[in-house]
């Protein structure tokens, strides 16, 4: 092949650096894409912290304690009922979410293996995940609210029924992980598989799931539009998870978002603000657990 | 110790489910939790007096959810508010499936819906027909003669008009559109309803707030937005012509102006626009409030009735300062009689 | 003599029994509680009942069946919400037909309901959406995989996972207030779009980083010992390898893209009838509509909602499933498991 083409004096070095610079290129557009998306992640992080600060440090710790203002024109804190209601909501929906996830994901793993019927749910398991959140909203509204009324468990159903599939999958790659050797020993020792399960492979797994579970809630804790449909609004505390309602930090941010009066902006963005340290301390929670405990890969 | 973890986990979780006993303490006070929801364009009103209604009575809390007149007449319907507010009565085969038997409309403000613009001209004055063509997007350009006609003296620039309207469904849309109806009817052809089919060609914001936001950012803009919202944004708002041929400007008196002379109905339901009157404003809107006649609860009932009997007497008096007027003295009466109606139990 | 297997401490109840009748009684006293302070008291014959029933005979059997009653609340919950929403989005459907899904009118008053510009807005601002997340998204995880020293890689993933875990809302809000007002760039597709594909990057990235991981090293050392410059080594051996995987991960960010609502509804611009290709109109996509028509909603309103919030549904679950089968089905393929 090289005889065949008539090389003059530096070609090939022309060639290669030619290569080098496409390389180059290249390189430097995927350092600017980084750049790309490192500029709204500041951008929003920056427009969340110095909005948000102003509101919830000049009233600290106010802002965090004081009820909602029933007339939302007037400026001042807080978001206390947002908080607990926003608290409610999640541990409502990962009580109810984290244990079915977790026993389904074990008889996908453990008992159904193969067999059609497991086969079935995990289609319809990850068919669940895509499930917007707005239809879960409608569908918690057509059936709980409109027969029980406004309350904190509406939502947390809601946000239930969209955690469930994301817990059922990260839950089945864990139980994947831990090693057929250990179940092995455990039945040769006697033990049932009810007892293996929940005395050898689940602590195996435990902090890999606990981590998966973590994400799930930071992504409820954020979510809007079921919400809406389910809990309500309420200004006062309400402590109470089944009766009356209530609100959280993403309705309320939603609410005030399109107000008039900056009062009711600045509280949006003050929630905001809560809302994601929030999120983002579950989030790092869960990544040291798994760089920490888990079984790797 | 793992074991003791979970039996209180579990204990503390069941805590939650305790619901506070609505008794009625030994003196008699008022004690209880009232959900509610409906028109926005209430909104502001429904917060000042619970705000002042529950300074005096501690012990009630009011939950006031403004998802819009149709979510309140669809929770009043199901039963799961103690009363709801709306800017629209219900459609006579939607009246029966109320759950809760025999229920009342109590009016309770008028407020006036603005047609707030963003020109460098302070006087603006516009006609049923000319919004009605602007709306419509027959008329497009601030300077058409149509529009110089109802401003004599006054040059309009030569700008293009951008329509605001609500990208929500909104019992202010309907009140809106229904008043070109009544006093555009040849001119306006969108109907009536809490979304009409806007042209292509307009824009849409979220609640009165984000009308406003998009009249105050958008030169040439022009939307309707409850004065309230207006006032609070800092928008010029036009005075329009009403059925006397005068040019009024939305302002509480007008808008009290507005409510005199009303025509009332026995069930007290009544329509405020296009108003007779030389200092009525013409776009002056209703709204009311919906309460079961027989209330099943005692304590709820009798928070319901103290506060709607509230909203009708000290709580007219802080309807001005939030840019709403007064229900006429004539309606007042009778709403206050009306409400006699609701009947709590005796325990 | 008989091997007694049961372990020491196996009470001769059968489980199902001892489970039911303490759980019964537990139930009973809540009843009787009826919310008070005395539920609390409830929970010590339910969980008496639960440790009875782990102990008692079939008590491993009792689990099992647990484990596919819970398995089987997926199917249930799926069954009953398409039963639901089906059911309430006929009366619309009958009344329209097919001309739903095909009409471009949607008028309230008149109650004539046409979904598809809608459909379309979904569509497009969801391929906007993508086709500015894609090559971006593609840059980071090839950043992070092939050109990152080491120490950087860790801190690159946190700030990924850090995008991904904003709320939508507060996305909205930044839209909202500071991209559609402070900027002027108002309400549009375009808009949307750019909220959407900053909300769907970190989806792409992360898993097109899984995948790209997957890559061989012997491959890539093998292209480079050839004399490949890194950029002919990714084009040669990266991408052929985890182009499956990344077009999945493209399409599960499109379903992303597509059910998004409320950052949707903030910026879109909610106009009707707008079936064009110019970015800079403003549009309406399903979950915006749904969200903002649904206060004043009446009945054939509501089932009209309800039927845009089926199809929604529909497309979206069609994209996930082709999504996830393909990136799957790469992933096997390349792990050789």
């Amino acid at each position: 092949m090289l005889a065949d083409a008539p090389l003059e004096p530096g070609a090939l070095r022309r060639q290669a650096s030619w290569r080098a610079t496409k390389s180059a290129i290249m390189t430097s557009l995927m350092i600017a894409a980084v750049i790309v998306v490192a500029v709204p992640l500041i951008a929003v992080v920056w427009s969340v912290i110095s909005r948000g600060a102003g509101v919830a440090a000049s009233s600290f710790p106010d802002f965090f304690t004081r009820e909602i203002p029933v007339v939302s024109r007037r400026a001042g804190p807080g978001m206390g009922p947002a908080i607990l209601g926003t608290l409610l909501v999640t541990a409502g929906a990962t009580v109810i979410a984290v244990p079915l996830g977790v026993l389904g994901a074990v008889y996908l793993h453990e008992y159904g293996a193969a067999s059609r019927f497991a086969r079935i749910v995990r289609f319809m398991a990850t068919v669940m995940t895509g499930v917007p959140s707005i239809v879960m909203g409608l569908f918690v509204y057509l059936t709980w609210t409109m027969t029980f009324g406004y309350s904190a468990f509406g939502g947390a159903l809601a946000l239930a029924c969209l955690m469930l599939p994301v817990v059922i999958g990260s839950t089945e790659q864990m139980l994947r992980l831990v090693p057929t050797t250990l179940r092995e020993a455990a039945y040769a020792l006697g033990s049932t598989k009810s007892r293996t399960i929940l005395t050898v492979v689940l602590p195996a797994a435990l902090p890999g799931i606990v981590s998966g579970a973590l994400l799930a809630i930071a992504r409820a804790a954020g979510e809007t539009a079921p919400l809406l449909f389910a809990v309500g609004a309420a200004t006062r505390y309400n402590p109470d998870l089944l009766h009356d309602a209530n609100t959280a930090l993403s309705v309320q941010i939603f609410g005030n978002a399109t107000s008039s009066f900056a009062a009711a902006q600045d509280r949006a963005w003050g929630a905001a603000l809560t809302l994601m340290i929030v999120a983002f301390l579950i989030t790092f929670a869960a990544r040291v657990f798994t760089a920490r405990f888990a079984l790797k890969r | 110790m793992n074991r003791t973890l979970v039996v209180g986990a579990l204990a503390a979780v069941s805590l939650l489910g305790c619901k506070k006993k609505d008794d009625a303490s030994a003196t008699g006070a008022l004690a209880a939790t009232l959900d509610a929801s409906g028109a926005t364009f209430q909104k502001a009103f429904q917060e000042v007096a619970i705000e002042e209604f529950t300074a005096t009575h501690k012990q009630v809390t009011i939950n006031y959810g403004a998802g819009g007149s149709g979510k309140g007449r669809q929770d009043f319907a199901d039963k799961i508010v103690d009363f709801a507010c709306t800017d629209a009565p219900y459609k006579p085969e939607d009246a029966g499936k109320v759950k809760g038997g025999a229920f009342l409309y109590i009016p309770n403000v008028l407020g006036a819906i603005t047609l707030s613009y963003n020109l460098d001209s302070d006087k603006l004055q516009l006609s049923p027909d000319v919004i009605a063509k602007i709306f419509q997007r027959e008329i497009t350009r601030w300077n058409d003669p149509a529009i110089a006609a109802d401003n004599p003296g006054v040059t309009l620039p030569d700008l293009a008009i951008v329509v605001a309207h609500r990208s929500d469904g909104s019992g202010t849309t309907e009140n809106f559109t229904r008043y070109l109806s009544l006093a555009a009817p040849t001119t306006w052809k969108l109907k009536s309803g809490s979304t009409v089919e806007w042209s292509a060609d307009t824009q849409a914001g979220n609640g009165n707030g984000g009308v406003a936001q998009i009249v105050k950012s958008t030169k040439g803009a022009i939307g309707y937005v409850d004065l309230s919202d207006a006032k609070a944004s800092g928008l010029k708002y036009a005075a329009v012509k009403n059925q006397a041929g005068k040019y009024i400007a939305p302002s509480v008196e007008a808008t009290t102006a507005a409510g005199e002379g009303i025509e009332v109905q026995p069930d007290l339901l009544f329509s405020a626009l296009n108003a007779k009157g030389d200092a009525a404003y013409p776009i002056t809107a209703q709204s009311w409030c919906l309460v079961y006649e027989k209330q099943t609860d005692k304590a709820k009932g009798e928070a319901v009735k103290a506060y709607f009997k509230y909203m009708l007497t000290d709580g007219q008096k802080l309807l001005p300062e939030i840019d709403f007027a007064p229900l006429p003295k004539s309606i007042q009466d009778k709403a206050l009689t009306q409400l006699e109606k609701v009947q709590v139990p005796a325990s | 003599m008989r091997l007694d297997l049961r372990g020491p401490d196996q009470l001769r109840i059968p489980t199902i029994v001892a489970g039911l009748a303490v759980l019964g009684a537990g139930v009973a006293l809540t009843a009787l509680a009826a919310g008070g302070p005395l539920g609390v008291l409830a929970w010590f014959p339910i969980l008496a009942g639960l440790v009875v029933a782990a102990r008692g005979t079939g008590a491993d059997r009792a689990f099992r069946w647990t484990a596919i009653a819970a398995a089987g609340i997926v199917l249930l919950v799926l069954g009953v919400i398409a039963l639901v929403m089906i059911d309430r989005a006929s009366p619309v459907l009958g009344k329209m037909g097919l001309a739903f899904f095909t009409s471009s009118r949607w008028s309230a008053p008149d109650a004539v309901y046409g979904a598809l510009p809608f459909i379309w807005g979904t569509l497009y601002t969801a391929a906007i959406a993508v086709v500015l997340s894609v090559p971006i998204s593609l840059g980071v995880a090839l950043f992070i995989t092939q050109v990152a020293p080491r120490w950087l890689k860790k801190p690159m993933v946190y700030l990924i996972d850090l995008l991904a875990v904003v709320p939508s809302v507060v996305f909205g809000l930044w839209g909202v207030l500071v991209l559609s007002h402070h900027f002027g760039l108002g309400r549009s597709f375009l808009t949307a779009g750019i909220i959407l594909g900053i909300m769907i990057t970190p989806i792409i990235t992360s898993l097109a980083r899984e995948v790209i991981e997957t890559t061989p090293a012997s491959d890539k050392e093998a292209a480079l010992a050839l004399g490949c410059t890194r950029w002919e080594m990714i084009t040669a051996t990266v991408l052929p390898h985890s182009k499956g995987g990344l077009v999945g991960a493209v399409m599960l960010g499109l379903g992303r893209a597509m059910g998004e609502t409320i950052a949707a509804a903030l910026v879109i611009g909610s106009a009707l009838g707008q079936i064009t290709l110019d970015p800079f109109a403003p549009g309406n996509s399903m979950p915006a509509v749904i969200a903002n028509e649904w206060g004043e909603a009446d009945d054939m309103h509501k089932s009209a909602l309800i039927a845009l919030a089926v199809t929604l549904f529909v497309i979206t679950i069609a994209v996930n499933l082709i999504a996830t089968t393909i990136v799957q089905r790469s992933m096997r393929r390349s792990r050789g498991a």
